[in-house]
């Protein structure tokens, strides 16, 4: 739905905290060690991550901001442990089966606005999430 | 369909307002990279997740970025230009 960039697209949220699911969506260039990386010259490509997935078969790959925290843990950009933690703490009803990774460095930012992002969008509201916690590099 | 309710983590909360975010937090002083603490900064990096949880919940004006202080927070020296990448060309 084209929308003027003057909007705040603002949902309210449906549940209580503790009854929310929530999707991870990073443009830290997060991904899978087996997926394809990410070209740093600029990509919209983006990388579904599986809610079950062990974190240390995460990585980054990302070429405009220093990750060697990252690499070293990637709850510093993906709290993945964190927020499983929560869940099984009861302050989050729990963690989506889908999330997505993202690399963010593009100069295609029409292919970014008309195709990448309203897809990427599409697969989280199709998972189980309620809710999507976003962050970047 | 309405979509999901969503917050952001970002450390660059000048250029993210220009986006306009419905919800947002920003630990300040973190370096890219550390969007919520350092590696193994497990107190640290849970505590911003639950303040971005408590944006998320929280009734207040889309838009509202929530600029927070964690004293637990020491830049990494090792880390050069804050984070960021400084190429040449």
């Amino acid at each position: 739905m084209p929308m003027s960039r003057r909007c705040i697209p603002y949902t309210p949220r449906q549940r209580e905290l503790r009854d929310s699911t929530f999707a991870l969506v990073s443009t830290a260039g997060v991904q899978m060690r087996e997926q394809e990386p990410y070209n740093l010259d600029g990509d919209n490509s983006w990388r579904l991550i599986p809610g079950d997935v062990r974190t240390d078969q995460l990585l980054v790959t990302h070429g405009h901001y220093d990750h060697r925290h990252a690499d070293a843990d990637i709850n510093c950009v993906f709290p993945l442990d964190r927020l499983r933690e929560l869940a099984a703490e009861g302050v989050i009803g729990g963690v989506a089966d889908k999330h997505l990774g993202f690399m963010g460095y593009t100069q295609q930012l029409r292919d970014l606005y008309e195709r990448a992002a309203p897809e990427m969008a599409k697969v989280i509201e199709r998972s189980r999430a309620d809710a999507v916690l976003l962050t970047a590099g | 369909m309405l979509g999901l309710p969503t917050v952001l983590i970002t450390l660059v909360p000048q250029a993210s307002r220009e986006m306009g975010p419905p919800r947002a937090i920003a630990p300040a002083g973190f370096q890219l990279g550390d969007s919520l603490g350092g590696p193994r900064q497990v107190a640290l990096q849970r505590a911003v997740l639950l303040d971005a949880l408590r944006r998320w919940e929280a009734r207040d004006e889309p838009g509202n970025i929530w600029e927070i202080t964690y004293p637990a927070y020491v830049p990494d020296p090792a880390i050069l230009h804050g984070g960021e990448i400084v190429h040449d060309d």
